[in-house]
This record gives structure tokens, sequence and C-alpha cells, in this order.
């Protein structure tokens, strides 16, 4: 019976003209926002990839040097494209894609483009993933509109019902039918996403296997919404009597729940958990340093020193050992502050990527009046590029920073004697330095962060989908 | 005889219109009934009682002893329906369109040589069967509509105006099949302008007024002109109401 109910809407579907120059419409659209994705991330992939090369060349060039001076001269963190940023570019256009590791400032990634983009911009760019989220539950809506409601204006709902079929088989199938059409463009454009990518950024170097998860999980949460809205479509078409009055209601929905609401929730969370303006946050970060810096006679300050001299020297050192050494007292003193500082760093960045998730809590908040906010969340956390993944990025490039002024520091400690920074480091010492390699995090840890996102998109699916089979079972007037 | 289709004190209020009006109806297996009466009389109304599209305001409908009501889907399956107008997928053939409600009515498909049986019994020739439907006319679509409703062998049939529209020769041929289903076993209920077809086939003749059965005669016990005289009476009452 549901094999005859469907049969026949793609029949009707397919000798629609319209249908067919809906679905050119929505193609069209589709790899509009997959060119335009992939331009940009290639370009983005390729001047990452060009600045790292030019950035290690410079670096190891560098000829005999003091290491002091190589702390303030280069070093950069770059931050490869993330596995899907062509498919949801997330805010990468928002934050920096490379850190300049330098030595005493744990300098942002993150402020340059905020400051030319508010935070409403923050969720909408021009790619697949915004593409699909706004076309898909238009889509979905014109196909649907009328299921039911033309059926009922027409006649034939009485004849079908006449016939004995339960208004709920005639909803299941044309559930089928119009939820089985828009996943075919969803894995449509997810699978052209996925081997572009492959292809586009082989420099990335993204293991097969996450890839196909990251496409597996994608399809998984906006089929979970599709299954939502087409639910929500036969919904209304069966509540109302006219197929005019369906289509004016959903298009009223879908303005509210899929283009503004989203966009309304950003800049309200930015109104409530404000970002900081760069010049606030580093003032700030100066009053805190300046706090925290510590008396050089106190004990805090000689356990430090303590600390540092014999991680540089790699062993247990007593009192008069320490006396004794020849090292370079400026060397101890930068590593010291160093260390220090670096406290504040994490905790004044920890604050202000709690400020950005304080911000996602509140919008998924909103998502009790919209599914679609946190479909973004899951689209960019899948993606790759939501705020939780440049904060990885972000902390691991600190991590980094620490780890090559702790290895110019040291490198002056060791060789050099007194207060002065005379010495100048071998040509050969510049190749010893770690290069970053940055990896993204796993997928695994982008589904813990999104459990929340998750389940919203689930019980508004589940919800809707129960609603709909509800009415079917319900006395409806046919 | 069972009674197949039976009206109990059937009451069918629009806000303040009544359209049925305390309706009581039997129809056996076997027997044609025919509903005469002016528009509005109340005859589509009972047919989307008996249907389960209405709900009675009081009194009840039964289907081969089932309440409509709370056997919506077993009634569903014993009836075969003929709407007032035959509503049909203009981008689907004659022919599919039959085939899409005989599956969705008997839960199994019948071959293409058997659907164009079907049409050819209500006068749709092969040619008809398989252009689109939005080419058609009302006769054209109402064939369609009886053969949808022969298809399902169903053990009542309820038919509103099924013969309007038709050319005679298709109508001639259509009065002949209902004989011969009833015949067979299956009951009536017919809802009609035309006299002279129910005075034809009917086994009992009703007519409605202002949502009642005001007269139940066998048209073996008046003629032609009996009948018209009985009929255009109670109309002339109703004017006078
Ligand atoms: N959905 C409705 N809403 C309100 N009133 C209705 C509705 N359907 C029917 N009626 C009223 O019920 C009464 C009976 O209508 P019904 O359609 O049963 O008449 P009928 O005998 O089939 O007439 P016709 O010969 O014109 O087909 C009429 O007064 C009509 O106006
Ligand atoms: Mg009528």
């Amino acid at each position: 019976m549901n094999k005859a109910i469907i049969a026949k809407e793609f029949t009707e579907i397919v000798r629609d003209g319209r249908a067919i120059v809906l679905f050119g419409i929505v193609g069209l659209l589709l790899l509009l926002g997959l060119v335009t994705g992939f331009s940009t991330e290639s370009t983005r992939s390729q001047t990452v990839f060009d600045a790292k090369v030019a950035d290690a060349e410079v670096f190891n060039a560098q000829g005999a040097k003091n290491p002091h001076s190589a702390a303030h001269f280069s070093r950069m963190a770059h931050k490869p494209v993330a596995p899907f940023s062509a498919f949801d570019p997330g805010v990468s256009a928002y934050v920096g894609q490379v850190v300049w590791l330098e030595g005493h400032y744990r300098n942002p990634a993150m402020f340059r483009a905020a400051e030319d983009a508010t935070e409403l911009g923050r969720l909408e760019n021009f790619s697949l993933a915004g593409v699909l989220i706004l076309i898909i539950p238009l889509l979905v809506i014109l196909l649907g509109y009328g299921s039911i409601a033309k059926e009922r204006e027409q006649g034939t709902l009485r004849q079908i019902i006449s016939s004995g079929t339960s208004l709920r088989s005639l909803l299941l199938g044309k559930f089928i039918t119009v939820f089985s059409i828009s996943f075919a463009f969803l894995v449509f454009s997810i699978v052209l996403a996925a081997v572009t990518s492959l292809f586009v950024f082989e420099a990335s170097s993204q293991p097969l296997t996450d890839l196909f998860l990251r496409s597996v999980s994608l399809l998984f949460v906006y089929g979970l919404y599709t299954a939502f809205v087409t639910a929500t479509t036969l919904f209304i078409s069966a509540i109302v009597q006219e197929a005019k009055n369906s289509l004016l209601i959903l298009l009223g929905l879908w303005t509210v729940m899929v283009v503004s609401l989203p966009r309304l929730s950003a800049s309200i969370a930015e109104k409530v958990y404000p970002s900081p303006q760069s010049s606030e946050f580093w003032e700030a970060m100066d009053v805190r340093l300046s706090e925290n810096r510590l008396d050089s006679s106190s004990a805090e300050y000689v356990a430090a020193e303590r600390v540092v001299i014999e991680r540089a020297f790699g062993k247990k050192l007593t009192e008069s050992e320490i006396e004794n050494l020849a090292i370079n007292t400026r060397g101890v003193r930068l590593e010291v502050s160093e260390v220090i500082d670096s406290e504040i760093y994490t905790a004044a960045y920890a604050e202000l990527f709690k400020n950005y998730a304080n911000q996602k809590n509140f919008r998924r908040l909103l998502s009790i009046f919209s599914p679609t906010i946190a479909l973004q969340h899951l689209s960019q956390a899948f993606s790759g590029t939501d705020v939780n993944a440049h904060e990885h990025f972000s902390n691991e490039a600190e991590r980094q920073r620490n780890k090559i002024v702790r290895v110019l520091n040291e490198e002056l400690i060791i060789n050099d004697s007194g207060e002065n920074l005379r010495y100048l480091a071998p040509p050969e010492f510049w190749e010893t330095v770690p290069e970053f390699e940055y990896e993204y995090p796993a997928l695994e840890i982008a589904w813990r962060q999104s459990g929340a996102d998750f389940f919203i998109v689930l019980a508004w699916a589940l919800f809707s989908t129960v609603g709909m089979f509800w009415l079917g079972k319900g006395r409806l007037e046919v | 005889m069972r009674e197949l289709l039976l009206a109990q004190n059937l009451t069918k209020k629009f806000k303040s219109n009544s359209a049925l009006c305390d309706l009581n109806l039997t129809v056996r297996e076997s027997e044609i009934l025919c509903l005469l009466g002016a528009n509005g009389a109340g005859k589509t109304t009972t047919i989307n009682l008996f249907l389960g599209f209405l709900k009675p305001t009081s009194g009840k409908a039964f289907v081969d002893g089932l309440d409509v009501c709370e056997n919506l889907n077993e009634v569903r399956k014993k009836l075969a329906y003929v709407p007032e107008q035959v509503s049909l997928y203009p981008s689907l053939t004659g022919l599919e369109n039959l085939d899409y409600f005989v599956k969705l009515s008997l839960n199994n498909r019948l071959g293409k040589a058997e659907l164009q049986n079907l049409l050819d019994r209500v006068g749709l020739n092969k040619s008809a069967a398989n252009k689109r439907v939005n080419g058609y006319s009302k006769g054209m679509r109402q064939k369609v509509g009886l053969a949808i409703s022969l298809a399902k062998n169903a053990q009542a049939l309820l038919l509103d105006e099924p013969l309007s529209g038709l050319d005679p020769s298709a109508a001639n041929e259509f009065t002949t099949i209902l004989r011969n289903l009833a015949d067979q076993g299956t009951a009536v209920l017919m809802a009609t302008h035309d006299l002279f077809r129910a005075r034809e086939i009917a086994d009992r003749i009703g007519i409605m007024k202002s949502g009642s059965l005001v007269k139940d005669l066998s048209p073996t016990s008046v003629d032609q002109s009996t009948l018209e005289e009985i009929y255009l009476q109670q109309m002339r009452d109703t004017e006078l109401v």
C-alpha cells in the first residue's frame, strides 16, 4: 500500500515540470555553495601552506644569531584547513589562521578578523552548509505543503480514505517521498564535499576513515533536521483546509525558524555575553601580568628559578652545584617570567573561550524555538570549524610557543654566562627547534562536545514525527 | 436478508442548519435503493455519514452491523464509493488512476489487462484510458470513478449521482452492471435525480425531503408518470414549507 503511494507521488513529481525546475534550482544553489566554499578554503589552505614553508625556511636560515632575538623574530603556528571547512567554514572566516609564537606574548589568532565582522555575521557564510540549512527546508515545504491539503481540496483525500487506507499510511507514504528526495540532495552535497576535499586538500592529509565518519555524522544530523521539517510540513498540510494556507503558514515558519531566529539568537547571545574588544582584552592582560610578577627575592621566585635551571640541564641539582654553574642569568630570568606569565595567559584565554561557550549555551537555549540553531552548532562541530576547534588550536599553539621559547632560552642559559645576551647560536641550531605539527581534535571529541545540540535536534525530529502520526490516528476531518 | 446499510434516527446538523433529521433507512443485500430528493435534501450527507466522513449529531449508521463511528477502517473496507464529483490525479492517465486506487483498496494489484477490462465495462476505451486525466471530459472521469468502485468488489456500493455526465449507452451499460452486482448480493445505495433510471433499476425508491425519508416506494407499484407526480407533489410541499 505504501509502495503504491510512494510510486504515485514520484510519478506525479516527475511529470510536474515545476518540480523538475525546482530540483534544478536547488542543485545549482548547492553547487554554487560548494564552489564558493572550495575557492575560499583552497585559497586559505594554499596561503597557510605557503606561509608555513616560507616561515620554516626563513627561521632555519637565520645563520648565527642570539636565541632571544630569534624568539622575537619568527616562528608561526599555522592552522591547517579543517576537515570539512569547505562544507561549513564555521568561524574560520572570523578567526585568524596563524599565531605568531613570540617570546613574552601569547598572541591572538582571534581578534583581528572579529573586529571587522559582527557576531551576527559569525554564522552566515555562503557555503554548502549555509545553502543546505536555508534551502532544504524550502524544498521540503514546496514539495510537501499541498501533500494532504491539496488532496483534500481536490476531493481525492476522501476517495483514498474510502478505499480503507488510513490517513496514517498516507502520511507515511508522503513522508517517505518528500524525505527521500531531500535526503538525496543531502547525500549529493555531503559526498561531493567529502570527495572534493579529498582532492583539493591533499596537503592536510586527512585519514579516509575520519572523513567518512564526519560525512556520516553530518548526514545523520542533517537527516534528523530534514525529518523534522518534513513532519512539520505534513502536519500543517494535514490540519489546514486549503493548500495555499498551508504554504503561507509554512513560509512564515521558515522565515522565523530558519532565517530569523538563528541570526537573532547570535546577536542576542553577543549582547548578553559580549566578546571583549581586542584593546580591552590586552589592557586587562597587562594589568594581570604585572600584578602577577614576583619579587626576585621571594621564595616562590627562587623555587621557579630552580625548576627552570634543573630543566635546562635535565637533572636534579644541589644548591651549591647551581651556584657554581656558569649560566646566563638573563636567560634564566627570561624563562622564569615565561613560566609565570604562562599561567595568566592560560587563565585569560580560558575565560575568553568560556565567554564563547556561554554564548553558545545561550543560543542553545533559544533552540527551544528552532532546531536550526542546534543544527548549525552540530554542522560546525563535525566540520571542525567551531569555536571549540579553534580553542584547541589556540591551546596547542600556546603549548608550542612555550616549547620553542624554552628551547631558545635554554640554549642561552647553557651556552652563555653572565648578564648579557651576547651568545650567538650556530646556524645548525635552528633546525633543532621543533616544528609545529597540528592535528585536529578527533571527531569523537566533537561528538562529546555536541551532546546537547544533538539531543535538541533529535527531540525536535521525534516530537514532530510523533505529532504527525498522532494526527493520522486522530479523527482528522477528511 | 442481511441489512448491509442501516440508518437509525440519523441526524446531522451543520451549525443551526439540519441537513438530516431522524433519518431511518435500510438497504439489504441484493437490494438497490435509489434516493430521490431536491437539491439540499440530504442525499450526499447520508452517504458521507455511512462513510464516516462526517460524524452524526445524533443517531447511528451501521454497515453490516458495525457502528460506523467505532469501526471506521473495517467499515470502509466493506464499502465502495463514487463521489458526487469524481476527483482524479490530472497528471496520471485514467488507467494509472484506476491502478492507484485499486492498489489502495485491494492491497494488491491487478494486471493491466484486468484494469483495462474494468474500464471497458464502464465504457472507457483503451486509447482514452491511456490519456492523462487533465484532458478528460466529465463523463470520462465519471467512468473512471465507476471502475474504481467496481474493482473493489465491496459488499455495499454508495453512489452519489453516478450516472451524471454519462452518455446514454454508458448509462445503460452501468445500470446493467449494477443490476448484476445486486443479483450477486451487493447492496446499492444510489442518490440520483433521474426518475426514469431510478424506476428502471431500483428495488425501492426513497424520496427525501429536508433530511428525512418521506416516501418509500416499490417501483413495481408505480408507473413512470405516477412516480413523477408523487415526486413533484413532495417538492411542492417543500416549497410551501
Ligand atoms: N459541509 C457542510 N457545511 C454546512 N452545510 C452543509 C455541508 N454539507 C451539506 N450542508 C447542508 O446540508 C444540507 C444537505 O446537503 P446535501 O449535500 O446532503 O444535499 P443533497 O441532497 O446531496 O443535494 P444535491 O442534490 O444538490 O446533491 C444542505 O442544506 C446543505 O446546505
Ligand atoms: Mg448531493
